[in-house]
């Protein structure tokens, strides 16, 4: 079992998650073993760790994007067996349609699931200016650098309305500086629209200095390792990662990954 | 991917711009060249039997869209020819290409006899359609639609088999139907590879209806040619050939333009017309 710092109650949970596992190959690699957890609502959750430790799995499953192989995973106290409108995932692409303005872009997934109205319109248009683009409302994707086709991306994730939000390394085809500023941007759309989010990412300060808690995950097989709480406030300032508090908690996460880290 | 705006040309300070003198330079070598045939046919050095003087050629343009004006006929007869292959064998091609593209079955056993097509000289298959469909128009854009059929259906082919697995991720996550996936993905994502497929096509369509014409010689510019060489009537084939060379430009841009309108969101221009016509359709987008 995992260790857990504090054991949340269940009605408490969003996604909960009972000894879930994942194979591929009928078997041959275990992509995923053994979790178990209850994520707050409106907590950040941050899954770090080399690659093949199954991080990417996990947020494929409570995407519906692939089936489980073993245990229980519910959203909502649901069981989750396809992709859901109350989950909406972004990836590490922009993955942008070419052929469709920034707003066409945002408005994709009202589309597919129903008439677009001009409200929807609307609240796409305002999304846009959320994420810092109120001037690039009608520019092609080629039009904008890959920064600002992560900030459509993540409209387009909350034009979902969707209350839990899966980002699968979503800024890290970005640059340095960039990313630390859609980090920060992240962190306060996040909280304004109350969502409860998983972030995975192999960049232990990053994982560190978004969430609550901490998933470290280590691989062969793929598994939670612990769950770390982070006891600063949300959103915080970039400067907290230089306190000593930040850094202990960065060389505990370094520790559980071991010295291949 | 976006058309990038030329890199602008350093002016010539006080002199002409080097696009000016760029341009004078490549009047020159043409007025040179043309002078230098002139010369040497009138010198002797040329035959002007088989390589007629330009100035004859000239004569010739006059006298077969002016004086006897008989051009015209033979024109409107290939371009007719021309559009009914050519949206014939797009339509098919692009048919059958989506429809391959779908289905990894069809593609799969269908597979060994496009190979087999593509690596046959279509034209060759000319005769049989001649002697299957007797002489007329018929014979003759089923010969354009077999020359042009092949590139709008390799490329559609290949423009639907090859959707980036991301994007596809992205509409499965957002729960699309398989129609949606479709019309919302798939296709639109296609339309750039299928245009490059349509311009060959229009292409191997000019030449499939004079390769047809020159087998049925009753009408068609590739006709026309045909009987002025056997004539000896070089001026005057030359004139043609020439038209041709007009017309194939005239085709190329034709499909250029087309190209920019369908796929505008891969030049600028393009994007700059979409985003306004957006922009006007929506309207107000304040809360």
């Amino acid at each position: 079992m995992n260790v857990m710092a504090s054991q949340p109650s269940k009605t408490d949970s969003v996604v909960g998650a009972q000894g879930l596992g994942k194979t591929f190959g009928g078997g041959a690699v275990v992509a995923l073993e053994d979790a178990s957890f209850d994520i707050r609502p409106g907590s950040f959750v941050s899954l770090v760790g080399p690659s093949g430790c199954g991080k990417s799995t996990l947020l494929r499953l409570i995407a519906g994007l692939i089936e489980r192989t073993s245990g229980n995973l519910q959203v909502h106290g649901k069981e989750v067996t396809d992709p859901r409108t109350d989950v909406g995932m972004m990836f590490q692409k922009a993955t942008l349609l070419d052929w469709r303005t920034a707003v066409e872009n945002v408005l994709l997934p009202t589309e597919v699931s129903r008439a677009v109205t001009k409200e929807d319109q609307k609240n796409a248009a305002e999304l846009l200016r959320m994420v810092g683009l109120k001037d690039f409302l009608f520019a092609f994707p080629s039009q904008l650098s890959g920064g600002m086709q992560q900030r459509v991306a993540l409209a387009r994730l909350l034009q979902t309305g969707a209350d839990v939000l899966l980002l699968d390394e979503p800024f890290g085809a970005l640059d340095e500086f960039t990313r630390e500023r859609l980090n920060v941007e992240l962190m306060r759309i996040v909280k304004e629209v109350q969502a409860t989010t998983l972030f995975v990412t192999h960049n232990i300060a990053e994982a560190i200095f978004l969430a609550d808690q901490v998933f470290v995950m280590t691989p062969r097989p793929g598994r939670i390792a612990k769950i770390v709480d982070v006891p600063f406030d949300r959103p915080r300032p970039l400067s907290i990662q230089t306190s000593p508090e930040f850094n202990t908690l960065v060389a505990e996460v370094r520790d559980i990954l071991g010295e291949d880290h | 991917m976006s058309v990038h705006d030329a890199i602008p040309m350093p002016e010539q300070r006080g002199g002409l711009s080097l696009r000016k003198r760029r341009l004078i330079i490549h009047a020159s070598i043409f007025l040179g060249l043309i002078a230098l045939w002139e010369i040497c046919s009138r010198l002797g050095w040329l035959d002007p039997l088989f390589y007629p003087r330009p100035s004859s050629i000239l004569h010739s343009f006059w006298l077969i869209y002016f004086q006897n004006a008989n051009v015209w006929y033979h024109l409107y007869t290939t371009m007719v020819l021309v559009l009914a292959g050519f949206i014939g064998g797009s339509i098919l091609g692009i048919g059958l290409g989506a429809l391959v593209g779908f289905n990894a079955v069809i593609r799969r056993f269908l597979k060994p006899y496009v190979i087999v097509l593509e690596a046959t000289p279509r034209i060759a298959v000319a005769p049989l359609l001649i002697a299957a469909l007797g002489f007329g128009a018929s014979s003759k854009i089923a010969i354009i639609v077999l020359v042009c059929f092949f590139a709008p259906f390799i490329n559609t082919l290949s423009g639907v088999v090859n959707v980036n697995e991301e994007r596809l991720e992205l509409f499965r996550s957002l729960g699309a139907s398989k129609m949606q996936t479709l019309r919302k993905l798939v296709l639109p994502d296609a339309v750039p590879v299928i245009m490059a497929g349509e311009r060959l096509a229009l292409t191997a369509a000019l030449s499939g209806a004079l390769v047809a014409e020159f087998i049925q010689r009753d009408k068609g510019i590739g006709s026309l040619i045909l009987v002025y060489s056997r004539n000896l009537n070089m001026a005057s084939a030359f004139a043609c050939i020439f038209t041709l060379t007009i017309l194939g430009f005239l085709i190329f841009r034709g499909m250029e333009w087309l190209d920019h309108r369908i796929a505008y969101w891969k030049n600028e221009a393009g994007m700059e017309r979409v985003a306004a016509k957006r922009a006007a359709q929506m309207g107000d987008l304040n809360v």
